[in-house]
This record gives structure tokens, sequence and C-alpha cells, in this order.
């Protein structure tokens, strides 16, 4: 399967972001548990506590650059902030395998590439490859991130994991197969 | 080729794989034994099966869906529909395991009714859930994944890596496991040196501790980033196990010598004092001498960390005889109907109630800010998981978190102490 590769402008973050109460903010997320994901209202406050003009001055296809433990303590809303703010891929020093999991399950991906954060700065241009895990800064320096499987891959570029599903069942359907299967 | 020295994760992993090893950082599916589930996100699992047009689940008998987080369909919520909804979808799918308000939290249930057992392997959707690892038993937290584990009887995952601590000594007089969970978090979270890993308790300290002090350490070890955690039963854990598991298998899972761990680190559990954790960071650990005279507005105990029966009872042996500071809501929860009842028969909610405390229904309740909810510039004190800002209501309010005994104190004294002295003056 072929992909275009993520290539834009960093908004780069610093250590120990809190993802419920920095990139969202619980209180007001809270209240709406279970019902659909106001998606307007998760753009709207998202990384605005810590970067005021980021829910104007984000544009689809930008990455986010985070330092260590990015987005400890996270919703499922963090992730969905911050893929519907057009953000492409975040590329960070590392963070909870709970965090990587939601947002690729809601068709963020997320990178852990340790030297990500003293190789780049606020605004450069670099380009991240989640299946091939290689980061490419506006030097041509490569970093190495661990790249995601072939099932990770298909469920980025599915644009999650229930789309992916929905396709899967879907074309189960056509075939005239019963449902179950693999994961 | 002889197959390498094993963590107990790895070895669950590679059974619920179909596998004989996998390597650390590996990506395999494997097949839980069960998969627990919460209420809360049900409106969403719901549009999505819908979506993607699931008929029939391949093995209802995994499925564990349990009501914790709204312990009630409370006026103006909307999650009495919610509860209506989950209740007709398992009564559609057969799902038996349905779990209604008050009868307390996954983690509870679990270990409670034989479903947690030694090398089972389940899909939930938190990280606190780890504490089902004192009877042997791997959490993965899918988060609300969860359903995708139920509509395909598998999902993937990465192989984490494993740490291990050692616990040596004896916890003293007034120190609790929160407080001991709270040293390892100040400790080990900065640092990121558990981040992603499945951390393995042991040593003669471990073996000192009751399963529920053992539970609390676990329940909490996911704010330093650790993916799970476990525990090699003992002749304590197996007993309970034992007593509980209506004939279900299961099959004690050990660690090989020569497994390799990420971190080792090593605690003499004598050596900690009553500590509290200041806010905004779960790792924001201090002696408690440093916050005493911080005046509350509210305590609570209750929540996966601090709801069990040895929780209650702590509480109990400060609050017997002593009454509530009249500007304090103390609030109690028992973290599961058989703690409930427990609790009810060892006359520990007789003691609780008249001591001026509010014991709420099993189940989530202050910890996520259900109930409890704090105005601006309120404090709290709490045996519950979470203190960044905005948990509880404002974001202006902040809550201390800390074992049973400092929070109980707290609510008598109407500020933060250290709780041994009332506990030297209490009653045996």
């Amino acid at each position: 399967m072929t992909h275009a590769i993520p290539r834009g402008r960093v908004w780069k973050f610093g250590d120990d972001v809190c993802g419920d109460d920095g990139i969202i903010e619980f209180a007001i997320v809270a209240a709406g548990f279970g019902k659909e994901f106001d998606e307007d209202a998760l753009r709207a406050m998202c990384f605005r506590s810590l970067r005021p003009e980021f829910p104007d001055q984000v544009r689809q296809g930008d990455i986010v650059v985070g330092g260590r433990n990015f987005a400890h303590h996270n919703h499922v809303e963090v992730s969905v902030a911050i893929r519907a703010s057009g953000i492409a891929v975040v590329v960070v020093e590392s963070c909870d395998a709970g965090f990587l999991r939601r947002a690729l399950n809601n068709g963020l991906p997320v990178m852990v590439c340790p030297g990500i954060a003293a190789a780049v700065a606020d605004g450069a241009v670099i380009s991240a490859d989640p299946a091939t895990g290689i980061v490419t800064l506006p030097s041509g320096q490569v970093l190495h991130a661990r790249p995601f499987s072939e099932r990770m891959v298909q469920i980025w570029q599915a644009g999650g994991t229930i789309p992916l599903l929905e396709r899967e069942f879907a074309a189960r359907r056509a075939a005239g197969q019963s449902q179950g299967g693999t994961a | 080729m002889p197959i390498p020295a094993r963590s107990i994760a790895q070895k669950i992993i590679a059974r619920a794989a179909g596998r004989d090893t996998v390597e650390v950082g590996e990506y395999v599916t494997v097949t839980p034994d069960y998969v627990a589930c919460q209420e809360l996100f049900w409106p969403g699992h719901k549009r999505n099966l819908d979506r993607i047009g699931v008929d029939r689940i391949p093995r209802p008998d995994k499925a564990l869906m349990v009501i914790d987080h709204s312990t009630s369909g409370a006026m103006g919520s909307h999650h009495h529909a919610t509860h209506r909804s989950l209740r007709d979808w398992c009564a559609a799918q057969g799902i038996e395991n349905l779990f209604g308000p008050g009868n307390g939290l996954r983690h509870l249930v679990l270990t409670e009714r034989g479903f947690a057992r030694p090398g089972t392997l389940v899909f939930s959707d938190e990280g606190n859930i780890a504490s089902i690892g004192v009877l042997g038993a791997l959490n993965l937290p899918i988060s609300t994944e969860v359903i995708v584990a139920i509509i395909q009887d598998a999902n993937w995952i990465a192989v984490p890596p494993s740490a291990r601590i050692t616990l040596t000594g004896a916890l003293g007089f007034g120190v609790t496991a929160r407080d001991s969970i709270q040293a390892i978090l100040r400790d080990s979270t900065a640092d990121g040196r558990l981040l992603q890993c499945c951390v393995e308790f042991d040593g003669p300290g471990l073996a000192a501790l009751t399963l529920d002090d053992r539970q609390t350490l676990l329940a909490s070890l996911f704010h330093s980033g650790a993916y799970t955690g476990i525990m090699e039963p003992d002749a304590l854990a197996l007993d309970y196990v034992r007593e509980r598991d209506q004939g279900r298998p299961w099959d004690v899972v050990r660690a090989d010598p020569g497994a390799e761990y990420m971190t080792r680190l090593s605690y003499d559990l004598s050596a900690i004092a009553p500590m509290v954790t200041v806010p905004p960071d779960a790792h924001g650990g201090v002696p408690v001498d440093q916050v005493a005279g911080q005046r509350i507005d509210q305590a609570s105990i209750g929540s996966c960390a601090g709801g069990r029966l040895d929780d209650l009872r702590a509480a109990a042996r400060v609050l017997r005889g002593r009454k509530v500071a009249p500007h304090v809501t103390l609030y109690v929860t028992p973290g599961s109907r058989n703690v409930y009842v427990e609790a009810a028969r060892e006359g520990l909610l007789e003691i609780l109630a008249e001591a001026g405390a509010a014991v709420l229904a099993p189940g989530c309740t202050t910890c996520w800010g259900y109930q409890g909810v704090l105005n601006d510039n309120e404090v709290s004190i709490s045996t519950q998981q979470f203190n960044y800002q905005g948990r509880n209501g404002s974001r202006s309010a902040r809550v201390f978190l800390a074992g049973p005994y400092a929070v109980a104190a707290a609510a008598v004294a109407g500020q933060i102490v250290d709780p041994r002295p009332m506990l030297a003056e209490a009653a045996p």
C-alpha cells in the first residue's frame, strides 16, 4: 500500500504536557462523555491554554512535536481535538502507550522519536513517515522512530479503527462471509 | 532453538497469541480471556457497532459490561438512557455479565467474582485496572478500542517491555500502600523509567502487604506512564482465587530467571512516611508535614486506588468517635457492593456515617467529578486517582491526593494534618 508522507510546519511543545488539562479542558469535555464528539468545540480549545494562537493559526497538515511524557493523562478527546485541528502527525520524545493507541484509533498517527525535541525548532518544516519511522529534518538529517506495523498503517490510512472495520465488514458482507475475523 | 528467558507479560501474551514466545516490541494479535468495558462511552460504542454493522459478537461470554462511572440515572444527565441502551444490547447479544449500578468498579468485579485469575489476559478500557495483577492476571488497557476486542475476540498489541520493583520491609505505623505508590510515582515519572512497561512487583515487602494494599500499588502505577502491572500470586492470592474461581481454569505464570527488565528499582517500605501528592501532578508527592495546615473544603475516600475494605477500615480507625469538621464535606465510596456489604457487617458504615460522612453508592463517583464537584478555589483531599486542574469541576480548585488515614484525619481537622497523632489516640 502506498501513502503520502506527512510533511508540514512544526508546532513545538515541551515536556510533561498534560492531555486532559493542557491539550483539552477536562471539565468541559467530561460533561459530554458518551455524546458525539463536538469537534468544533474540541478544535476551539485545542492547546489554547499553552499556545492561545494555536486554534486560529494551525493549518491542515501541520505537525505537532512534543517532549517527554507528552499528553500524559489523556482521554480520547485529546486525540480527536488534535486530529480535528488538522494535524497530520504527532512526533514525540516519549509518551505512554495509551496515547499512541487512542490517537491511532482515531486516525492520528503518533511517532515516538527520541532526539526529536532537541533537533527541531518551532515553525520548522519536517517530514515524518509512520510506516517507516523515518523523520527528516530541515537539514536533511534523519531520525528514526519505531515503524508502525502493517495493521497500524492500515488503521492510519483508513482514518481510524472504526472506518477500517466498517470497510472490512462491508467487504465480508458483500462476499457473503460471516462476521468475526482478525484484528 | 531454546526459548529465551521471558517476563510474566511475555508469557501471558505469547499464550494468548498462540505462540511459544513473543519479543518485546513485537506487534502481535492476541485473543483475550475477558474484555472489561464501562458504560460512560457506551453511546459511542453503540454508534460504532451500528456503523460497522455488527449483528452478533463472537464471544458474549467474554464481555464484562460494568456500569460504574454513572452510578445513578441522575436528573439532568443522559446516563439513564445509556443504562437502558446497554442493558438492551447485552440482552440481545446474550451477554450475561452485565453489572448494573451499585455493583461497583470493574476492577473489583473482576477480582471478587472470579474473572481475574492467574494467567488470564484482560483487554480493558483503563490502565488502573492493572489492579487485577494482584492475582497474576494481565490487564491490557486499550481505551475505547475495547469495543474492537468485543467485536473481533482479538486485537493487536505491541509487547511491552517489563520493569521490576522489589519491596522490602514493612509499612510503619500510620503509613499506607498509597504512601508507597506516591513515593514510587514521585521518583519514577519525570525520567520515564517505567514508560510503556509492564511493572512486576516482588520481594518480601510485597508478601507483607494485604491484597487490598497490593491493588492500591497496581491501580496507581499508570500515572508513571507504565502500561500495566502484575505480581506473581502467593498463597494468600491463590487462596483468594480458589474461593472465587467457580471452577474456571487458571495457571500461575512466573517470570523466568534471567528475564530482561528495562528498569529495576527497590523500595524499603519501612522508610516511607505519610505523603500527600500536591496538585496538579500525579507525581507531586511530598511528606505530609510540607502541606500540613492547608485548609480543606472536601475530603473523599474511594476509587480504584482507595475504595477497598482496608481503606474503609483505615478511615473508620481515624473517624471512630470523632466528627468531620463543620466546614468539610466527606464522601466515602465503597469500591464494590461486596465492599459495601462487608463494611456494613463490620460496623464501618455506622462509624463513618456517625462521624458525618456521606456514603455514596459503589462506583467511581468523586474520582471523575460525577459527584463532589468543586467550586472555584475550593480544596479537596482524596484517595482518588487524579489531581490535575479541572478534573473535579473548577480549574482553580485544588485536589491533594493521599492515603485513607491522611484523608480521614484531614476531614476531622478541617485541614491537612499528619494522621499519626490522631491514630495513636484512636481506640484499638
